[in-house]
């Protein structure tokens, strides 16, 4: 078990923005977060990587999150932001090199793996660019390699499985990339990391995720197994759209009418 | 290349030499020549005890003020901040204010009390800053920020009044001692700043990963193992305390540490592995040329150095707002 939630709660000015949120998160499992606007999704990821404090216990391979120095946090999750806030010029390379921060690398080793990643991630034209003249879709592309590279580290230094937290990761990007960040995700779950997913394609993530979790204003509705959850009557209950569900084969999506 | 050689000894070398070639250009700068600066007595009172002090406090000044700005900059994550955003010079403007107009009415010799009293209010102003604005950090420094401009309106306000109530003499003193001189530097503040200075060099460096994380933004840093708040914290003492030194030693000196990170980052890029080294040498490099501006300009009258680099710093602050405005499609 990587991450375990008991009754976690957080109220915003009066508003109950998550409200006894309970699971467990295990390792080789991709988990996708659905629900609304306003759902609680951001809200929940944000708490899982201890960027805000709320009621309830969170537990991280065993231990209290609170227990944990920034250090050895940073070396059991990642977790992507849904925006990037970068004012200043710093090129894509320096970006990706962050990654390796929280571990005991030498120079030598901290530059293989940024040349490794960009190579892996095809994004030499970018490399020596200011990060913030790249597209949204390009930045996000950097950020999801950036995260996965602190990702990687996290097996390779014997710490266990990691947690990979994404908030939106595909909002940007093309077609191309969303099937590429697809691939990367299953590969991070064979790794036997556990990928946390916000996602708002319905299509996206059940042809992706083992499990769903499907909150709206900010209470589990529903847990489970991708292809149990996402009904047609418990997506109309979350999301007040009607979707008609196609199995084929093997293959499920949804149609909206 | 150019930053690989910055971090390199031969650029470390050559960030040296230049800027000692600088300093011996200002030292010899001045109405008597150099002849009679080597050869006379009072030739050499007046380079080892006047000018040599004056030149090294410039540069150490320069650098502090430099360093300062890249390190408000990289936390607050605005580089339009300034060193007097956490209230330190407007709070020794104010302890400054208050022993000269205290000095009309109780029998002291204000001057040497003077950047006492500044270094006092400097870092009680900060103290007030972070009292006020901490329970924000690491979520944002919006609230910090706000503070700052709190204390140094309040700052303000009581310089204000103590200018009404001050007689003319202390007025124009007043004056100008916000307007910045290193007109009184001797070895004393030489010392004193350059010992701040070295703490914070031999901090700093260690942090520059960290800063870097902090410009991705906070949630970025937290989760890459930076202890967000507590790097604050301590930037912050250190930039109080820099400040301090620097206005309790020479009066107000702006656009240094707002405007010498940017050529920096211009030259440079963000990085602070790079930046740090080139904002020193450029910070320092900046003022000893100001300064000999200052003096020799309107010889043998001197210019106080504020006005030096408002009038150098006004127009490319202008020139990056008018830029960042355009980057970010104002």
């Amino acid at each position: 078990m990587v991450m375990s939630l008991n009754q976690l709660n957080l109220s915003r000015h009066g508003k109950k923005i998550l409200q006894d949120i309970s699971g467990e998160f295990a390792g080789g499992k991709i988990i996708a977060l659905l629900g609304p606007n306003g759902a609680g999704k951001s809200t929940l990821i944000q708490a899982m990587a201890r960027l805000l404090k709320c009621d309830g216990n969170i537990e991280l391979q065993g231990h209290n999150i609170a227990t944990y120095s920034s250090e050895q946090l940073a070396q059991k999750l990642a977790y992507l932001p849904q925006h990037s806030q970068l004012q200043f010029p710093l090129e894509v390379e320096e970006v990706l090199s962050l990654a390796t921060l929280p571990f005991s690398l030498s120079k030598l080793q901290q530059r293989q793996q940024v040349k490794q990643v960009i190579s892996d991630w095809e994004i030499e034209p970018l490399a020596h660019k200011d990060f913030r003249q790249l597209s949204g879709g390009e930045q996000q592309r950097c950020q999801i390699a950036r995260t996965y590279l602190q990702l990687s580290n996290m097996q390779t230094e014997g710490r266990g499985c990691g947690l990979w937290l994404l908030d939106e990761p595909s909002s940007s990007l093309d077609l191309q990339h969303q099937q590429q960040l697809q691939t990367v995700c299953r590969q991070a779950a064979e790794d036997g990391h556990c990928v946390v997913i916000v996602l708002h394609d319905l299509n996206q993530a059940i042809r992706l995720a083992d499990e769903v979790w499907l909150l709206k204003q900010g209470k589990l509705v529903a847990q489970g197994s991708a292809k149990e959850v996402m009904t047609e009557a418990l997506i109309k209950q979350v999301f007040n759209v009607s979707a008609r569900r196609i199995d084929d084969a093997g293959d499920h999506f949804f149609v909206f009418s | 290349m150019i930053k690989k050689l910055l971090v390199s000894p031969l650029g470390w070398l050559i960030g040296i030499l230049l800027s000692l070639g600088i300093c011996i250009g200002a030292l010899f700068l001045g109405s008597l020549d150099t002849h009679s600066l080597l050869n006379s007595e009072i030739g050499h009172n007046i380079l080892w005890n006047i000018r040599l002090p004056r030149v090294l406090l410039a540069f150490v000044i320069g650098a502090s003020l430099s360093l300062a700005g890249v390190m408000i900059q990289s936390n607050v994550r605005n580089p339009l901040a300034d060193p007097s955003l956490i209230g330190v010079s407007a709070g020794a403007a104010l302890g400054a204010a208050l022993m000269i107009v205290a000095a009309d009415f109780v029998d002291i010799q204000a001057h040497y009390y003077i950047p006492v009293a500044a270094f006092i209010g400097g870092i009680l102003a900060t103290i007030a800053v972070l009292k006020l604005g901490r329970n924000d950090m690491p979520g944002g420094m919006a609230l910090l920020i706000l503070a700052g401009i709190a204390i140094n309106v309040v700052a303000a306000s009581l310089i204000g009044l103590l200018t009404y109530l001050a007689t003319d003499s202390a007025l124009r003193h007043i004056t100008f001692w916000s307007l910045g001189s290193l007109a009184s530097a001797n070895y004393f503040w030489l010392t004193l700043c350059s010992i701040a200075l070295l703490i914070v060099c031999i901090w700093l460096p260690r942090q520059h990963r960290k800063l870097d994380a902090i410009l991705l933004g906070q949630a970025e840093a937290n989760t890459m193992g930076v202890d967000v708040k507590r790097l604050q914290i301590q930037s912050i003492v250190f930039v109080a305390l820099l400040a301090a030194l620097a206005v309790s030693a020479c009066g107000i000196i702006g656009f240094i540490g707002l405007v010498t990170p940017h050529i920096g980052r211009m030259l440079i890029g963000a990085s602070h592995r790079y930046l740090l080294p080139l904002s020193f040498f450029l910070g320092g490099s900046l003022l000893v040329i100001a300064d000999g501006v200052a003096r020799t300009i309107i010889a043998p009258a001197e210019l106080p150095i504020g006005i030096v680099t408002a009038l150098l710093g006004a127009p490319v602050f202008i020139w990056l707002l008018v830029r960042e405005g355009r980057r970010l499609q104002w």
